[in-house]
Formats: C-alpha cells, sequence, structure tokens
C-alpha cells in the first residue's frame, strides 16, 4: 500500500516537474537572461532589448586575427574604426560591416612610424582620428586620409610632478578640438588639452571613500605597519565620452564607489541625473564574491540615454537622461552573443556593438521589438513629446507589464494633459511616489473646488443637526424631571 | 460599564500619574481593556501597512503576513510583561504581575487613538505633507513610553531613576528569555531528531 502511494508521488512529482519545465521561461534566441530591477530591489526577468546579430574578426574581414584590439569608435559618418592594437593597426569599417581600409601607421618628417600598445581612439566630426598611443607617451592626431595632423606629447606642467609618465589610455574630443585623455596612473581627474595640445589641467575628481573600519583599524597600527597599507588615493577613470552639448561621461572602477558614472560639465563638476530607483551603478544586487559592477566603458547613445559596460559580469546597461536603468542585456561565455572580455562599447546606427578582447572580435547587437520602442519612447520623452510617447509605451507595455518606466511615461503624459485621477493610477503602478504626489495635489485640489459647496452645506447641517439633537436631549430629561417631580 | 471601560481609559492617557494610582489601588483596571488595546494595537499596526497612503507606505503587499503581524507586537508585550515581572520582584516593585499587564496595555491606547484617523488621512496627503504622517506617528509612539513610564513607576512604586534603570533592566532579561528560548527550542529540536534518527535506524535494520 505504501509502496502504491509512493509510486504515485514520484510520479505526481516528475508530472509536475515536467509541467513547471514545459512552459519555457522566456522564449528567445538570446543566450543570455535579460532582466530588469522593479523597485522593491528584485532583479524580475525582463524581454531582451538587445540579440547579438553577428560577430566580426579579422580572418572575416581577411586581414588576419585582431590582436588584443582594445577601443572601437564610431564616426558622425558612420564609418566604424576599430583598435587592433596587439597588431598596431586600425582597422576601419563602414557602416554594412565591410572593410574599407587598414591604417598601421603614418608618416612623420618622411620616416614611417608605428603605434605602441595604442590603448584608445576617437574620431572626431571632420573624421581625424585621435590615438592613444600608450606605449610611446603620446596622442597622435591623424587626419580624414591617414596623414599625420599633430601630436600632443607628454604634458609639462607645474602641476606634473617631474617623474611624470604620460601613458594614455582612453580620450574623447568635445567639437571645438579640446582633448580629454584618461592617462594611467593619474589620481587627479582627466587631462584636458586645449586645440593646440596645450595641457589645460584636470577635470573631474574621483573623491576617497571613506571606510570607518579601516580608519579605525589604522589608528591601532604602528607606523611601520601602516607604511605597509594601501594608500588612500582616488581611483582612475576607466573611460570617457562626450555628448553633443559638451558633457564628458566618464566611468571608473572604484568597487566602493555608488557614483561610478559621471557627468562632467565645463567646470568638472558631476551632473548626472539619478532619479531612477537605485544608484545608477550597473547591478543592484550581485553576490559578494562576485562583487559590483566594475564599468569599464560608457557611450552616449543621444537623446540623453548612454549605455555602460560591465566587466564583472560583462554587461551592457542603458540608462536615460534621468538615471532610470531602461535595459539590461549581456553576459559571460563563450556563445555569440556573450562576452568574455569585453573593452568598449559603441553604437552603429541602432545598432550597438561591443569589443570583446577575449575572443578578438566584434559583437553586434540588433535592438528586439521591446528594445526598438523604449530608445523610441524614451527619445519622444526626451524631446519633450510626452503625448507621442504614450502609444509606444503602450506597446512596451504589452511586450513587458512589468515595466515601470513606461507606467511612468503615461502618467506623466495625462498629467501634461490635466487627466490627474487616470495618471494617479499609472504613477501608483510604476511607484513614483515624487510625480504621484505632484498629480494628487492637483486632483485633491480639482475635488475641493468641485465640491467645497456640498461640503460646506454637509458641513452646517451636520453641525445643526447636532444642536438640535442636543436640545431635544436636555428638553426631554428636563420633561422626565419635572413629571418625575409630579408637575404633570 | 462605560465609566469603567471607555471613560477612565480616556482619562488615563490624559492624567496618567492620577489614573494609574487609581488603576492600582481602586482596582479600575480591566482585563478586557488591556487585551482589547493589545488587539487594537496589532490591528491598527497591520492596517497602516496595508492601507495608508501609496506616499507613506513603504510595504511592499506580498509581504504582508497577519500571523508575523500579530507576533511582532504580542511576544514582545507578553515578553515585556514577563520580563518586567522578574525583574521587579527582584527589585522590590510593589506590581503584581496583573498590574503590570494592565499598565502596559492601557499605555497602547495613544497608539491605537492617533494611527485610526492618521491610516485615514494619509490617504488624502501630498508629498510635502507626509512630515505630518511621520510627526503623529512619532508622537504616538513617544506617548507610549511615557505613560508605559509612568505606568512603571507608579505600579512598582518606584523613583525615576529607579523606574529607569528597571525598564532597561527589563530589555536586557527580555534579550535574556529570548536567547534562553532559543536555546530550549533548538536543544528540543536536537533531542527529536535524535529520537527520530534512532527510530530511523531501528526500522531499517530489519
Amino acid at each position: 500500500m505504501a509502496r502504491t502511494v509512493k509510486r504515485w508521488l514520484v510520479l505526481l512529482a516528475a508530472v509536475s516537474l515536467l509541467l513547471a519545465n514545459a512552459v519555457p521561461a522566456a522564449a528567445s534566441s538570446a543566450p543570455y537572461e535579460s532582466y530588469n530591477y522593479n523597485s522593491w530591489r528584485e532583479a524580475v526577468p525582463s524581454p531582451d532589448a538587445y540579440l547579438p546579430k553577428r560577430t566580426i574578426s579579422g580572418s572575416d574581414l581577411g586581414i588576419g586575427e585582431f590582436k588584443d584590439p582594445s577601443d572601437v569608435n564610431v564616426s558622425s559618418s558612420g564609418q566604424i574604426y576599430i583598435l587592433d592594437s596587439g597588431n598596431s593597426r586600425i582597422v576601419i569599417l563602414d557602416a554594412e560591416y565591410k572593410l574599407l581600409r587598414v591604417m598601421d601607421g603614418f608618416t612623420r618628417e618622411g620616416s614611417k612610424e608605428t603605434f605602441n600598445a595604442p590603448g584608445g581612439l576617437f574620431v572626431d566630426e571632420e573624421e581625424r582620428i585621435y590615438v592613444a598611443d600608450t606605449g610611446n607617451s603620446r596622442v597622435v592626431i591623424l587626419n580624414a586620409d591617414g596623414q599625420l595632423d599633430r601630436i600632443i606629447n607628454a604634458p609639462e606642467s607645474d602641476v606634473l610632478a617631474t617623474d611624470f609618465q604620460f601613458q594614455p589610455l582612453k580620450l574623447t574630443v568635445d567639437h571645438v578640438g579640446r582633448v580629454y585623455v584618461v592617462a594611467q596612473g593619474v589620481y587627479e581627474g582627466i587631462m584636458q588639452f586645449d586645440e593646440t595640445g596645450k595641457f589645460i589641467g584636470y577635470v573631474g575628481t574621483n573623491k576617497v571613500e571613506r571606510d570607518y573600519g579601516e580608519y579605525i583599524w589604522r589608528m591601532f597600527s604602528t607606523k611601520a605597519q601602516r607604511a605597509q597599507m594601501v594608500l588612500f588615493v582616488p581611483t582612475e577613470f576607466s573611460s570617457v565620452d562626450i555628448d553633443h552639448k559638451g558633457f564628458v561621461y566618464a566611468t571608473n572602477i572604484d568597487p566602493g564607489s555608488n557614483e561610478p558614472i559621471k557627468r562632467l560639465n565645463p567646470s568638472g563638476e558631476d551632473v548626472l541625473k539619478r532619479f531612477g530607483y537605485f544608484d545608477v551603478k550597473g547591478d543592484i544586487r550581485f553576490r559578494n564574491n562576485t562583487g559590483p559592477s566594475k564599468l569599464i566603458d560608457v557611450k552616449v547613445l543621444g537623446n540623453g540615454m548612454y549605455s555602460v559596460l560591465d566587466a564583472t559580469q560583462n554587461r551592457v546597461f542603458t540608462y536615460d537622461d534621468e538615471g532610470h536603468l531602461l535595459y539590461i542585456y549581456g553576459g559571460k561565455g563563450n556563445q555569440v552573443g556573450t562576452l568574455k572580455t569585453p573593452v568598449a562599447i559603441e553604437q552603429s546606427g541602432n545598432h550597438q556593438l561591443v569589443l570583446d578582447r577575449g575572443k578578438s572580435n566584434l559583437v553586434v547587437y540588433e535592438p528586439t521589438r521591446f528594445g526598438t520602442h523604449v530608445n523610441e519612447a524614451v527619445a519622444l520623452h526626451y524631446q519633450g513629446e510626452d503625448t507621442e510617447a504614450v502609444h509606444i509605451w503602450q506597446e512596451v507595455l504589452k511586450l513587458n507589464a512589468n515595466y515601470d518606466i513606461a507606467y511612468i511615461g503615461i502618467g506623466k503624459s495625462l498629467l501634461m494633459e490635466k487627466k490627474n485621477k487616470e495618471a494617479l493610477g499609472y504613477f501608483e503602478l510604476g511607484m513614483d511616489r515624487k510625480s504621484y504626489s505632484v498629480a494628487f495635489k492637483r486632483y485633491r485640489r480639482e475635488m475641493m473646488k468641485e465640491h467645497f459647496g456640498t461640503f460646506l452645506t454637509a458641513g452646517i447641517a451636520l453641525i445643526f443637526i447636532l444642536i438640535l439633537a442636543r436640545v431635544a436631549v436636555k428638553w426631554r430629561r428636563r420633561r422626565q424631571i419635572d413629571r418625575e417631580a409630579g408637575l404633570h | 460599564m462605560k465609566q469603567d471601560y471607555i471613560k477612565f481609559p480616556l482619562h488615563l492617557i490624559f492624567h496618567p500619574i492620577d489614573a494609574y494610582w487609581d488603576l492600582k489601588s481602586d482596582n479600575r483596571g480591566r482585563m478586557l481593556v488591556a487585551f482589547l488595546a493589545l488587539a487594537l494595537t496589532i490591528i491598527m499596526m497591520t492596517l497602516q501597512k496595508q492601507y495608508a497612503g501609496f506616499l507613506v507606505n513603504f510595504t511592499d503587499p506580498r509581504t504582508i503576513n497577519s500571523i508575523v503581524e500579530i507576533a511582532t507586537v504580542a511576544v514582545p508585550f507578553f515578553l515585556w510583561c514577563i520580563a518586567n515581572w522578574s525583574v521587579t520582584t527582584l527589585m522590590e516593585g510593589e506590581g503584581r504581575f496583573r498590574e503590570i499587564f494592565l499598565a502596559t496595555g492601557y499605555s497602547l491606547i495613544p497608539v491605537i487613538l492617533i494611527y485610526a484617523p492618521m491610516i485615514v488621512i494619509s490617504r488624502f496627503m501630498v508629498q510635502e505633507e507626509t512630515a505630518f504622517y511621520y510627526l503623529f506617528n512619532s508622537i504616538a509612539f513617544f506617548w507610549f513610553l511615557l505613560l508605559l513610564f509612568i505606568g512603571t513607576m507608579t505600579v512598582h512604586q518606584y523613583t525615576v531613576f529607579k523606574t529607569i534603570i528597571t525598564m532597561l533592566l527589563t530589555l536586557v532579561v527580555m534579550g535574556i528569555i529570548v536567547f534562553l528560548g532559543a536555546l530550549v527550542f533548538s536543544m528540543l529540536q536536537q533531542l527529536y531528531e535524535f529520537g527520530y534518527n534512532i527510530y530511523r535506524e531501528l526500522i531499517f535494520r530489519t
């Protein structure tokens, strides 16, 4: 008897397992699981925003494998520049990922010079190529057809130490030709050079995070021990990018920082908006042994959006201008679409490109319907076209009913149209307390205006009835007393 | 009826020193009122989590659990009474357990009286006004503490200083009780496991 029951139980368990697996968690061809954070800090599954389309390696292009590629940049004309550091060359592709040409050096005063382990490159609007030639301690600027334009050598300045080693890693250039360089071992900030190549100074500094435990530990240690300890120095920046307004976006890999992404205004202050539920720092929840996200590259996408590349879990996080996390894609692995050692992120048209040093290739990601809709809606919202964004947000909600930002977007548009009561519901779904409060204030005032007369009438009537009741009770009591006294 | 069950508790929260003395010497306190106060406090706490306005309510609705809600109020309440009785018995307190229980129960009344309207009002508040919500919640809490303090002082006929010491000691004893309880529980569990393992060894060894 017990045996049959047991057998049935086993069968039941097996069936339930099968049933549980019958519906796939997410019907997608992505080699990674996309997710997003809800307002309770939980990672919840989300539709994929980007799917890997193809990869491009050196042999695909017929020029030999890439070797330790370190940076990729897309010019305003759509050409893709890959910095193939190990081979000291720049590979240029057109927007269709066809090989245009390969640049393996430049001529300077008649003699040919090459790069030495260059770390980063940037292409400006006039197709001038800026190369951070790390091994040669210089920044090389080539014009569109590969001729040498000028060279920025190691700067000389009073603020620099005498034994200063200039090792530029990443750079970006604003529209007047100022060059922002992230250099190795420079803790003071991003080095800024003017258009003639003169060192101006530093912009943006990472603050030292105080660790009070360490501080107390330090108080009890001897001088010799203290000398052995690590110094409290600010971390270096890991990468820079620039938006069309001239604000420099910079990332750092400080593991304890809650502000690893900075948007620096011309005077070097951080003006990044952080109005989302969480810190703008990649993953909110992570295992202790994996640690927080290590953001190694940032790409400004336009319309206030920016993507950052995380080297801990090899994922790409995209934020809108207010600091809401829009979507997350990517992951560790060896399949197409997962990444081994990502180093740089770029955007080409609506594709996103991630350069993978580990696999020596460039991964091309294509937005899905979900991703496209989100991008469109965020862009419309950024341009102030909230009413037009609404129906796109509704499309987004059909694809992902848990997408808080869509609810907030619709709510904001309703608020604009003075539909305060409807907006309330959307803000509550989107858990946006601030906007909810605004909508509620207006709704309450509306209600008060409409019903003030009724309120007042009811109030006065109530008071009147209370007085009447009181008089009646008194009168009856007196009657009773009178009756007891035998007056009737 | 009305005198003892409604008017006296309301009188108590505004005139605690007199009323706690009446409660002790004239036997004005009613166990029913104390139990009711505890029950209502639990209900108010739960209602607040469930129905307070969106702007002040940060509770994840999926995590609300009535058993947990009951336990978070009732367990500390009874622990306090028991711990306080244990401490004051050793420290020459004059209060009996019943009086401690009554004093603690009656001091919860402001919490109920303030929470109930605040839950309703919070639904009509905007962000700037939520400060009042928090203010009144704090008032309720400190009023409760004050009543508990005066109650303990009156019931045991202590000085102010001794009351403070006693209350702090009570907290320590509460911790000790929890610790011992956990210890006993864990030991019982291990005993059970031991017994169960022996049983299993026996039935499989045939």
